[in-house]
């Protein structure tokens, strides 16, 4: 799979770098601004990018901007946005244009190996990784209706915002997936939302729904 | 008594400096009030009134060591207006010409009062020791300051006697003589009971969203240096180490020198994490005091630089630390753009202001730009209330004073 990462912080580029490299991704560029990484895309034609939040030159909101930009011209193209704090507007802005091949994580995500490619993956193969804390963030901002849900199915509607599967929602809560797919309807009849198979129009409406 | 008549003394003899001053000031507005009968002394009217307002100033921060403190009464600077403009502010400002009437009242009233406070304990001596001396003089010149005839025993003893006299007028009038010295400039520097605070509000209001502005900024700069500096070198630490976990798992040779970049990254971490800290409050202030610290930055400086701390007494820390990033910010320019050879920093406290000067032998021409730290400097001062002035003319030197009022 190859990947071009933007990241303006000299050793954490090459950290990421070695770190991808090492996992059998191959990384076609690693560049320190927009207008490269704008460039390595048109050139490269990677399966998935790599973003830093903040680049120069302001070093405020570089990485989403040239993300969104990125996708616009290069639908087909999954990016991963890193960033030092996650802030729940910034997901919102992110996924204005639907939540396939979306991922936001805040940065030392990337330590817990195993986790950080599996959301990698998942983001490359057009689906979607929220951050926990985002998602904790949109829960916080939500009362009434959430306060229908059961602790466990709290848990559940989490998960999904995060991105997760059923499987992989199964395996975290350590339930069968039976016992998922009933917390489920369970959960978009309490919200009144209609039932979605896809996994990523489910984040979306999620999400949409956390955020309204 | 003899304290009270000390205390007189230094008074009058403070009242007697600035009454030179004012006696200077009247004979320029005479010069120049002569010449603007014949227009040409026009345009040299704000220069005059500059040197009024100078004047006064000084009469202020003089009474306030006694007393209450005098605001600044005026109602618009008139540095960078035109004469024409400067002349119709100064006119419209009632502090003007109160300021006129005091400047006439102490170069008259307030000079011949200084001279006599000084004169009497200067005669006292003279008389009460002239018994020990008169025998030195030759026979002619034996007068004393009453012109007695002292070429006999009961001359002298009569000198020593008037002696005596001035000595009883300095410690019982003195004191009067000191407070009727003080009395225009009580009566007519503070501003007019009529004149509403609003200026003054006005002012306190711009500093206070100037200080405000600079506590964002200062919150904005430490957010940046933490984020954009130790937390992703943090986060290089983290990829980095998980790496060479990946690598140990694979082939344990390749995770060494990964292991050596995360302990670099986590280094600089700790190097950045200092910077921050140092740049929020530094922790020298708190070990050493200010005069500890500065003499550190002096030294620092690769520029030699002499540093002298007068008597400070308590400080703010808030002063302090102002005062400390001041130094550090001057020096840095000295050391990065002067060419200087020498430096000098001068740090004293007069009542309740604390002067810091800061100088150089280089080539000057240092202007404050926006966003320069400089700018910076500036407004915390004036957070503080405070003033900086900044001199430096091309071709040197350079000279930064900044006055920072610190009552605790």
């Amino acid at each position: 799979m190859r990947v071009v990462i933007a990241e303006d912080d000299a050793l954490l580029r090459e950290g990421l770098a070695l770190l991808l490299g090492g996992e059998g991704f191959e990384v076609a560029a690693a560049v320190p601004d927009p207008d490269a990484f704008m460039k390595a895309v048109a050139e490269h034609h990677p399966d998935v990018a790599v973003v830093d939040v903040r680049m120069p030159p302001t070093h405020t909101d570089e990485g989403i901007k040239a993300a969104v930009e990125a996708r616009r011209l290069h639908p087909e193209l999954a990016v991963l946005v890193l960033s030092a704090y996650v802030e729940q507007a910034f997901a919102t802005e992110l996924l204005a244009g639907g939540a396939n091949g979306i991922g936001y994580l805040l940065k030392e995500r990337v330590g817990r190996v195993g986790e950080f490619m599996t959301a990698l993956e998942r983001v490359a193969a057009g689906g979607t990784a929220i951050d926990p804390e985002v998602v904790a963030q949109l829960f916080t901002r939500r009362d009434g209706p959430l306060d229908r849900l059961t602790t466990r199915e709290l848990e559940v509607l989490a998960l999904m915002a995060e991105g997760l599967g059923n499987t992989a929602i199964a395996e975290r809560l350590v339930v069968t997936e039976g016992a998922v797919h009933k917390h489920i309807r369970s959960i978009f009849a309490k919200l009144d939302l209609s039932p979605a198979d896809r996994v990523d129009r489910r984040v979306a409406a999620v999400l949409h729904y956390l955020n309204a | 008594m003899m304290r009270n008549a000390v205390e007189a003394l230094d008074r009058l003899a403070g009242g007697l400096g600035t009454a030179v001053l004012a006696l200077a000031t009247v004979a320029c507005w005479v010069v120049v009030g002569t010449a603007s009968l014949f227009w040409i002394g026009l345009p040299l009217l704000p220069s005059v009134i500059s040197m009024t307002r100078v004047v006064a100033d000084k009469e202020r921060v003089r009474l306030g060591r006694w007393g209450e403190q005098a605001l600044s009464p005026y109602e618009t600077s008139i540095e960078d207006l035109t004469w024409q403009d400067a002349v119709r502010a100064a006119r419209r400002d009632p502090a003007t010409w109160r300021d006129l009437r005091w400047l006439c009242l102490h170069a008259t009233s307030g000079l011949v009062l200084g001279l006599l406070g000084i004169a009497f304990p200067v005669m006292a001596v003279r008389d009460l020791s002239f018994p020990l001396w008169a025998g030195l003089l030759p026979e002619t010149e034996t007068t004393s300051t009453v012109y007695l005839p002292v070429d006999s025993w009961t001359g002298i003893a009569g000198t020593a006697l008037i002696g005596l006299v001035w000595t009883l007028l300095s410690l019982t009038i003195g004191p009067g003589m000191a407070r009727l010295q003080a009395l225009p400039g009580r009566r007519l520097l503070p501003p007019h009971p009529s004149v509403d605070l609003s200026h003054r509000i006005a002012q306190l209001t711009a500093t206070r969203a100037g200080a405000l502005q600079a506590h964002a900024a200062e919150l904005r700069r430490i957010e940046r240096s933490l984020h954009d500096g130790a937390q992703n070198r943090l986060v290089a630490v983290v990829v980095l180490v998980a790496a060479a976990k990946r690598a140990l798992e694979r082939d344990p040779a390749t995770a060494g020198p990964v292991l050596d970049r995360a302990q670099e990254a986590a280094e600089t971490a700790l190097t950045e994490l200092r910077g921050v800290v140092r740049g929020i409050l530094p922790p020298i202030l708190q070990d050493r005091g200010l005069a500890g610290s500065l003499a550190a930055l002096a030294s620092d400086c690769p520029v030699p630089c002499k540093v002298s701390v007068g008597e400070l007494g308590a400080l703010p820390l808030s002063v302090e630390t102002t005062a400390y990033f001041t130094v550090a910010e001057a020096l840095t320019n000295v050391a990065k753009h002067s060419g200087a050879t020498h430096a000098r920093v001068a740090l004293h406290r007069r009542g309740d202001t604390l002067r810091v000067e800061i100088e150089d032998d280089g080539h000057g021409g240092a202007a404050e730009r926006d966003g320069s730290g400089l700018a910076g400097i500036r407004r915390r001062v004036a957070a503080h209330d405070g003033v900086l002035t900044l001199d430096s003319p091309a071709g040197g030197p350079t000279r930064i004073e900044v006055e920072l009022p610190c009552v605790s």
